[in-house]
Parts: structure tokens; C-alpha cells; sequence
């Protein structure tokens, strides 16, 4: 479904990220993890093209991401992202906020997004709030809606960046259940998150990033169970321990 | 000071024949509102594609957006004014220029004064319109993209709605400015306003109740002008959203 073949990125002389290939297979969880600055959340920002990228080759359902003539928006539209800072539209209210791209880039009819959004609203147990505007709601109910957003537009895959980290402590539940329930329905996920309680129940791998490389991509079993290298060792006893 | 006001003055005839001094000032302001006005539509108009201009990924727009800033910015209004009236009819194709010289006044002063306060002030709303996308995180520029909008739609339902409430306030000074620099049309014969007030004054010689008319009318004026934007400001407000900076007020 997403293939990342030999990617490199500069920012001017600054390599953010240097060779990375990995493979996310339809219906598969994929975890990103790393210490800050190793590049994830560039990694999946080339993946819909909002970070371009100067080496190699990434495919999403056979479309080159990196190919000028390929329609960016439409492939984008496929793609659904959520942010760390939820980033939903504050001058629009919650139904606006589901509706918007639906009509405009897919081309649906007003009430047609609006029933679609509405039950993914319901999904994500947020009905009572559609006609709030997003500064009314607590941030893990804009998490909430920013993921039924993204899942409005029926999309192939779904790219999550820390998408827990902005939250209070009790609020992160509340979005990770919603992940969760996704994942296991099949959901096509590439997931920058630190969570690994998260990751041990549903990603099938692992991948582990440091200065812009990959050093390990590998299934959960063996990532938790024995990780090669000795910084994945490092971040893991940091992060498991807190 | 011993002046002796005479407020008498307004209601005598002045020597035009068009009436009361009164009424010889109001029309004034209504040509006054009358630049006003339509300079502002062509300000909002250029001022809103030239400030998003200059935000687009695009380098030579850009560039081309910062040298139409540049130039209306750094040249004095008044030398502008006069390069409307003055060159500008003569740059063009003859036939054209030659109409414009022959219009019947006021509207060989009114039409360089619109043009001349429209794209002096376009410049000064593209300033904010530009700062006001730049106020936006970062985030939601993308997240419309990511969800498949293009530039065009994310800067018209994403990035515009959103900076254009915060610059609302010191849009509202713009116009403000716009109304008052109108006086300088009447280095170009516009009887405007202070060109009235001017006139009054050399017709009767009453400097004081000239201008103190002039004075209140302009402070009434924008008076308006602040509660209009103020109501406006309350009607475009987001529910839940931090208001922008409370500086919407004259200056
Ligand atoms: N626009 C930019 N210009 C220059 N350097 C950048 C830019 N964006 C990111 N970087 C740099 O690229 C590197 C990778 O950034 P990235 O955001 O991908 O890291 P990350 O792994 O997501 O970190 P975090 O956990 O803090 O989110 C960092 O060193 C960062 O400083
Ligand atoms: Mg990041």
C-alpha cells in the first residue's frame, strides 16, 4: 500500500533524513517511533507529499508520491493525517469541520457529507457536540473529531503524528481507544507515537528511527522482545520507564 | 484668544449659489465618503490577492507581490496623488488620456483620487492580510492540504476566514485612513471635505468655523466608521475561539 523506497531529504545541507525504505502492507500497523529530531514526523509528511523529497521513490497504491505529474490533492485526499495539534479548522464548527473537504475535493452532495460525517461523528462518540466550534471542545474530543475528519474522506490509509502527545494524561485514552478500534478493523496505519502500550496491542511492526535512519523495522514480537541495535535498547528503557 | 465665533455663519448663502455653507460642507463629505469608498473596494479587492500572493510558495510571485509593495509604500502620497492627476494621463494611449483630461469636473480630480487612495492603501492591506495568513500556525495550512484542498481553496475556506478576523482591527484603521487621506485629493482640485472647508474659509473668511465644522464632521464620521467595525467584529466572532488583540480603535 505504501512503499518507501531509498528516501533521502535535506533541509539546505541538513540530511533530516538519509536512505529509508520500509513497506506498509494493506491493513497493516505500523509504528514509528524515536527520539525527537530523528526525522518521523518528515518521514510521514513525505508519505502525502506535504515535505517534499529530493532521493527516492515513495508509492502509495501504486501512485508515485514524487512524480510531478501525479494530481497531489486527489492523492491526499486518499490519504487521511492527524496532527499533533489536532489543527481543525476554529472558524468552522464541528459539522463544517467534516463537511468541508467532502464537498469541496470529493464533490459531494452538502447532505451526503453531512450524513457520512455525522456517523463517523457517532463513531467517535461525539454527536452531542456538532454544532460546537473546535474552541469549545477539550482536546481530546478534537482529537476525536479531527480522526473522524480524516476518516470522512474514505481514505486507503490513515498517517497519525504523535497523535496523543498534546494531551492531558486523561484524555490520551479516549483518542487511543478510537486508534485502536481502527486498527482493528483494518485500517491501513503508519503511526509516529510514543505509546507503546498502543504499539504492543495492535501494531504489527516496529520501526525505530535516529537521525534521519531507519534502525529497526521489525515486527512488534521481536522489537519488544529483543531490539538489535543499542539505541532502539536505549529509547526503549527510557521510554517504558516513565 | 479673542475670537469672536460667529456660528451664524453656516446658514448664510455661500457664494456659489448652491446654498447654505452647511449643505456646501455636507456635500463635501459625501464626496469625501464617495473616494473613500471606492478607493477601499479597490484596496480590499487588490490588497487581499496581493497579500496572499506573497505567501504562496511561489518565489516570483512573491517577488512580484514585494515590488508592487515596495513601490506604492515608499513614494508619498501626495506625489502620488499628483502622478495620477499629472503623468498618468499622459502615459496613456493618447485618445484615453486625452478623455480623462477632458472629463467634467469634479470627475477629472475624482477618478485620479480613487485610483491614487486605492492602490496606496492596497498596499497597506496587503501588509496585514500578509501578516495575518503568517499569524496562522503552521498546521492548518497543512491539514487543509493533507485533506486535498488546493492553494486556492486552502487560502479561501481555511487560511483567509481565519486571517481575516485577526486583522479586522487594524483593517478597520485602514479605512479610517482612507477617509482622512481623501483630503489630499484637494491638492488636485477635488472639493472634498477640507476642500470645502478651505473654500469657506476664503470666501468668508471664518478660518475657525470652517475648520470646526470640517473637525466634527470627520470625528463623527469615523465615529461610525468604529461602531460599524465594532458590530462587525461581534458578528464574525468564533464561539470558543481567543479574539484577536482588542486594538480595533483610531489612530
Ligand atoms: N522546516 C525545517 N527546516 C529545517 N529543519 C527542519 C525543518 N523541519 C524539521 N527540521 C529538522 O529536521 C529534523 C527532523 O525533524 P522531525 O520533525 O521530522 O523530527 P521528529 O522525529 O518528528 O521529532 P519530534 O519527536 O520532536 O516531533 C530535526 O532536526 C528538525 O530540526
Ligand atoms: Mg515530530
Amino acid at each position: 500500500m505504501i512503499s518507501i523506497k531509498n528516501i533521502s531529504k535535506w533541509y539546505g545541507s541538513f540530511q533530516v533524513l538519509t536512505d529509508c525504505s520500509t513497506e506498509v502492507k494493506k491493513g497493516e500497523v505500523v509504528v514509528v517511533c524515536g527520539p525527537s529530531g530523528s526525522g518521523k514526523s518528515t518521514i510521514i509528511k513525505c508519505v502525502n507529499a506535504l515535505e517534499p523529497f529530493q532521493k527516492g521513490e515513495i508509492n502509495v497504491d501504486g501512485i508515485s508520491v514524487g512524480d510531478p505529474k501525479t494530481d497531489l490533492p486527489k492523492l491526499r485526499s486518499r490519504i487521511g493525517m492527524v496532527f499533533q495539534n489536532f489543527e481543525l479548522f476554529p472558524h468552522l464548527s464541528v459539522t463544517e469541520n467534516l463537511t468541508l473537504a467532502q464537498i469541496k475535493v470529493l464533490g459531494r452532495t452538502p447532505d451526503a457529507a453531512r450524513d457520512k460525517g455525522l456517523k463517523l461523528l457517532d463513531r467517535v462518540g461525539l454527536m452531542a457536540h456538532k454544532d460546537k466550534f473546535p474552541g469549545q471542545l477539550s482536546g481530546g474530543q478534537q482529537q476525536r473529531v479531527a480522526i473522524a475528519r480524516a476518516l470522512s474522506m474514505d481514505p486507503i490509509a490513515m498517517l497519525f503524528d504523535e497523535p496523543t502527545s498534546a494531551l492531558d494524561p486523561e484524555m490520551i485514552n479516549e483518542v487511543l481507544d478510537v486508534m485502536v478500534q481502527l486498527a482493528q478493523e483494518g485500517m491501513t496505519m503508519m503511526v509516529v507515537t510514543h505509546e507503546m502500550g498502543f504499539a504492543k496491542r495492535v501494531a504489527h511492526r516496529v520501526i525505530f528511527m535516529d537521525a534521519g535512519k531507519i534502525i529497526e523495522d521489525c515486527t512488534k514480537d521481536d522489537f519488544f522482545g529483543a531490539p538489535r541495535s543499542e539505541r532502539a535498547q536505549l529509547f526503549l528503557s527510557k521510554i517504558l520507564h516513565h | 484668544m479673542n475670537y469672536n465665533w460667529e456660528w451664524g455663519i453656516y446658514l448664510a448663502a455661500e457664494p456659489g449659489g448652491t446654498g447654505i455653507y452647511i449643505k456646501y460642507l455636507v456635500i463635501g463629505l459625501g464626496w469625501t465618503l464617495a473616494t473613500a469608498l471606492a478607493a477601499w473596494v479597490i484596496a480590499l479587492a487588490i490588497g487581499l490577492v496581493v497579500g496572499t500572493l506573497r505567501t504562496t510558495p511561489h518565489k516570483w510571485v512573491v517577488r512580484l507581490g514585494n515590488a508592487y509593495v515596495e513601490v506604492f509604500r515608499n513614494v508619498p502620497l501626495i506625489v502620488q496623488m499628483f502622478l495620477w492627476f499629472f503623468v498618468v494621463p499622459e502615459l496613456l494611449p493618447k485618445a484615453l488620456g486625452d478623455w480623462v483630461k477632458q472629463m467634467a469636473p469634479p470627475w477629472g480630480s475624482y477618478l485620479p483620487a480613487v485610483m491614487c487612495l486605492g492602490l496606496y492603501t492596497s498596499v497597506r492591506v496587503a501588509e496585514q492580510v500578509k501578516a495575518g495568513i503568517g499569524s496562522l500556525p503552521r498546521g492548518q495550512g497543512m491539514a487543509g492540504t493533507a485533506l486535498g484542498l488546493t492553494l486556492g481553496q486552502n487560502y479561501r475556506f481555511v487560511q483567509l476566514p481565519q486571517a481575516l478576523r485577526i486583522v479586522l482591527p487594524p483593517l478597520t484603521s485602514e479605512f479610517m485612513n482612507v477617509i482622512k487621506n481623501s483630503s489630499v485629493a484637494l491638492t488636485i482640485g477635488l472639493l472634498e471635505l477640507t476642500g470645502r472647508a478651505r473654500a469657506m474659509q476664503e470666501f468668508s473668511f471664518k478660518v475657525f468655523e470652517a475648520f470646526a465644522a470640517a473637525t466634527v464632521i470627520y470625528l463623527l464620521t469615523n465615529l461610525v466608521v468604529v461602531f460599524a467595525m465594532r458590530a462587525l467584529e461581534k458578528k464574525v466572532q468564533v464561539p470558543g475561539l481567543i479574539s484577536a488583540s482588542p486594538t480595533a480603535g483610531a489612530h
